[in-house]
């Protein structure tokens, strides 16, 4: 077998099934993974929970990650939001060819293992090989289908004011990490990405006390831009304590010479989770006692007043706007 | 629900917070200079402590912001006229030129790569060289000295392909020019860093007052705090708050850097008009690197949109709210002034932290 993916990888030929073999069917084997055309499935009468995301992320292999953890972690997180045990999923890969066949499976590998990690199964997939050039190294989506816990009741619309707001971990982390790891700005910094599977914290959640309004992970865009949508989506307002707001102090360190927010850059494992007082104090206990969510913390609360607002109490007690999301993130010049 | 610290127990007890919120003088303005500065000051919430009589003006210290049209419409001159790779700063593309900005004039075809550092424009020259690359040279002693170096190692390379459109700036007389504008600046730490000292102290002798100060809230209270007691007594005064990052003699490797390329010339300033001997240009050895000279490039005269107020704010004549078209036809995502480009300029951290809220 060749070492490098060629096009006729992506021909549908021997080369494909040899590769599927191989790498694929080598990582993601299940009693529900077959060569058939379509998975089946066996779902009890529930409310299921389904989603799809695109991933493509440069470079592809980053300080507590690759594209293939971030692809499994990106739909199991989105299920767990919503309250649904992750149960499949499928993915889809565009490669492009001469990609090393043994970074492919060091992808392969790191999704076998947050799947299996994150108890959901891979039951179908499809490979394509694209040309010299027409993508960057590769891209992945995934597609999940999730069995919704029958009490779960989430949405971005569900916060109500006297709700406390939990971030379950340091801020800004993958984002911080990718912007690194591309190395534009010359700066060496130990940061490692976030990125996590989630569902084990949410259950942990649902476990101890189920009155949680709405749970978000905050990908792109970071917790500031989640916060806005759902001050809006509730049509309430929302007050941070920015000291009680966790980041790591070499996110700070590297934000504080880009002039950049680190509740704006992207978060791969972090929740963020509306709950009432009462409920959310029992909730951060369950939290830290999962692995991925130990520094959890209460960060604000909603309020009635402006509402679509999030209004930030600063570290020296005066209060201002967190400045909505909007552009692109550029360093400062000067 | 678990008991955060409510606020900095530190900064919001020290002496310079109670110095700053009993403050009942007379009226003081101070300007400060530095686009980082005017956003820090607005994410800490500094504003609202400040009792009416102390005024906080928004100075020319954000190098997009004071950046002159013409230097937009010469670099557009270049990019679709000239058919020059222009390598800049992000935020450089969305300022508008008389007709366009870069960013419109990369939809219609233009080669115009964002950069990080001057050195990456150096590399993508030295890596294309059939390609002639002009790096848009904006900014002030901190910036300076990265285009320096790339103009150094492209004159040892022997590079024929790559340039600087110079519109760089030095802040002294800035200050000059702007002296009847503010009781005292808040200097900008980052500037002084390369600088030293000793440029802004000899300032109190034509009667110009300042603090040099650097980013956390501790420093910026304290300096703002400075500035109230010693304007009390009625002499010009100078004071460095950032002594752990500003030295007298600033970094002298820097400042040799910037001799050796660069000599001063008179710059053009939106708002302010041309001030002599504030900008830089290449030194005649290396004014093969000039773009100006290297495409024959004509004077230009900018025309900025009339309704556009960003001159009066950057000299402190008027608020980004006092402005007709802030926040309406004027708007981060769309700005028509300079000043609401960058997150560092004043419009932009006076749209994006709720006005005066």
């Amino acid at each position: 077998m060749e070492t490098t993916i060629t096009l006729a990888h992506g021909a549908g030929g021997k080369q494909t099934s040899d590769l599927i073999a191989h790498v694929f069917k080598k990582h993601f084997s299940n009693p529900e993974f077959t060569a058939d055309d379509a998975a089946v499935l066996t779902i009890q009468e529930q409310k299921l929970a389904f989603t799809t995301d695109g991933f493509i992320v440069s470079p592809w292999k980053f300080p507590g990650g690759n594209i293939g953890k971030l692809s499994i972690c990106g739909t199991v997180n989105d299920l767990a939001c919503m309250g649904a045990k992750p149960l499949y999923l499928s993915c889809a890969f565009v490669i492009e060819e001469g990609f090393p066949l043994d970074q492919l499976e060091e992808i392969a590998t790191a999704m076998e293992k947050t799947a299996l990690e994150a108890g959901i199964k891979i039951v179908a997939g499809d490979t394509k090989v694209a040309g010299k050039g027409q993508v960057d190294h590769l891209f992945i989506t995934t597609t999940g289908v999730g069995q919704i816990m029958s009490e779960a009741h989430t949405s971005g619309a569900n916060a109500r004011p006297g709700d406390a707001v939990i971030v379950t971990g340091d801020i800004g982390r993958h984002g911080c990490t990718i912007l690194l790891a591309r190395n534009t700005y010359g700066i060496d910094a130990a940061v490692t990405s976030d990125c996590a599977p989630l569902w084990g914290a949410v259950e942990s959640m649902f476990t101890t006390d189920n009155n949680i309004h709405v749970i978000r992970d905050a990908t792109r865009g970071g917790v500031g831009t989640v916060l806005y949508e759902i001050a809006e989506q509730s049509n309430v307002g929302i007050r941070l304590n920015r000291p009680a707001i966790p980041v790591d102090p070499a996110v700070k360190g590297v934000c504080g010479m880009l002039g950049l927010d680190p509740m704006y850059l992207a978060c791969e494992g972090r929740l963020v989770v509306f709950a009432p007082k009462k409920t959310a104090s029992k909730l951060l206990e369950a939290l830290h006692r999962n692995k991925y969510a130990q520094n959890a913390a209460i960060i604000g609360e909603v309020t009635d007043k402006m509402p679509g607002k999030v209004i930030v109490t600063t570290e020296i007690g005066t209060e201002t706007m967190l400045p909505p999301p909007g552009g692109e993130l550029l360093p400062r010049i000067c | 629900m678990e008991q955060v610290p409510a606020k900095n127990e530190m900064a919001s007890h020290s002496p310079a917070w109670n110095i700053i919120t009993s403050y009942n003088g007379p009226k003081v303005r101070i300007m400060e200079v530095c686009g980082t500065h005017t956003h820090e000051i607005f994410r800490l919430g500094i504003r609202h402590i400040l009792p009416p009589a102390i005024e906080l003006i928004s100075g020319p210290g954000c190098p997009v912001c004071v950046t002159p049209v013409s230097f937009i419409d010469e670099a557009l001159l270049l990019a679709l006229e000239h058919h020059v790779t222009l390598c800049t700063f992000g935020d450089l593309v969305r300022v508008p030129g008389t007709k366009m900005n870069l960013a419109d004039a990369r939809s219609s075809g233009a080669n115009i790569r964002i950069v990080y550092t001057p050195l990456d424009a150096y590399l993508y020259a030295k890596n294309n060289p059939e390609q002639q690359t002009v790096f848009l040279s904006v900014g002030f002693e901190t910036t300076v000295p990265a285009a320096c170096l790339a103009v150094k190692k492209a004159y040892a390379d022997g590079l024929t392909n790559f340039s600087l459109l110079t519109a760089n700036k030095t802040m002294k007389n800035a200050y000059r020019a702007l002296k009847r504008s503010a009781n005292a600046f808040l200097y900008p730490g980052h500037v002084n860093a390369i600088t030293g000292t000793a440029l802004c102290e000899s300032l109190t002798q034509e009667g110009i007052s300042g603090v040099i100060t650097g980013f956390t809230a501790n420093e910026l209270l304290t300096a703002l705090a400075v500035i109230l007691t010693k304007t009390k007594e009625g002499r010009p005064f100078f004071y460095n708050c950032y002594p752990r990052v500003v030295t007298q003699d600033g970094s002298k490797t820097a400042q040799s850097l910037i001799a050796e390329i660069m000599e001063p010339c008179a710059s053009e300033w939106r708002g302010l008009g041309i001030i002599p001997q504030s900008g830089l240009k290449l030194q005649p050895i290396y004014k093969g690197f000039d773009a100006r000279l290297r495409f024959h490039l004509p004077a230009l005269t900018g025309r900025s949109d009339p309704a556009c107020r960003c001159g009066d704010v950057l000299q402190g004549k008027c608020k980004p709210t006092d402005c007709k078209i802030f926040g309406n036809r004027c708007r981060p995502e769309h700005p028509i002034g300079a000043c609401m480009v960058s997150n560092e300029g004043a419009c932009s951290a006076y749209y994006q932290y709720g006005g005066n809220l």
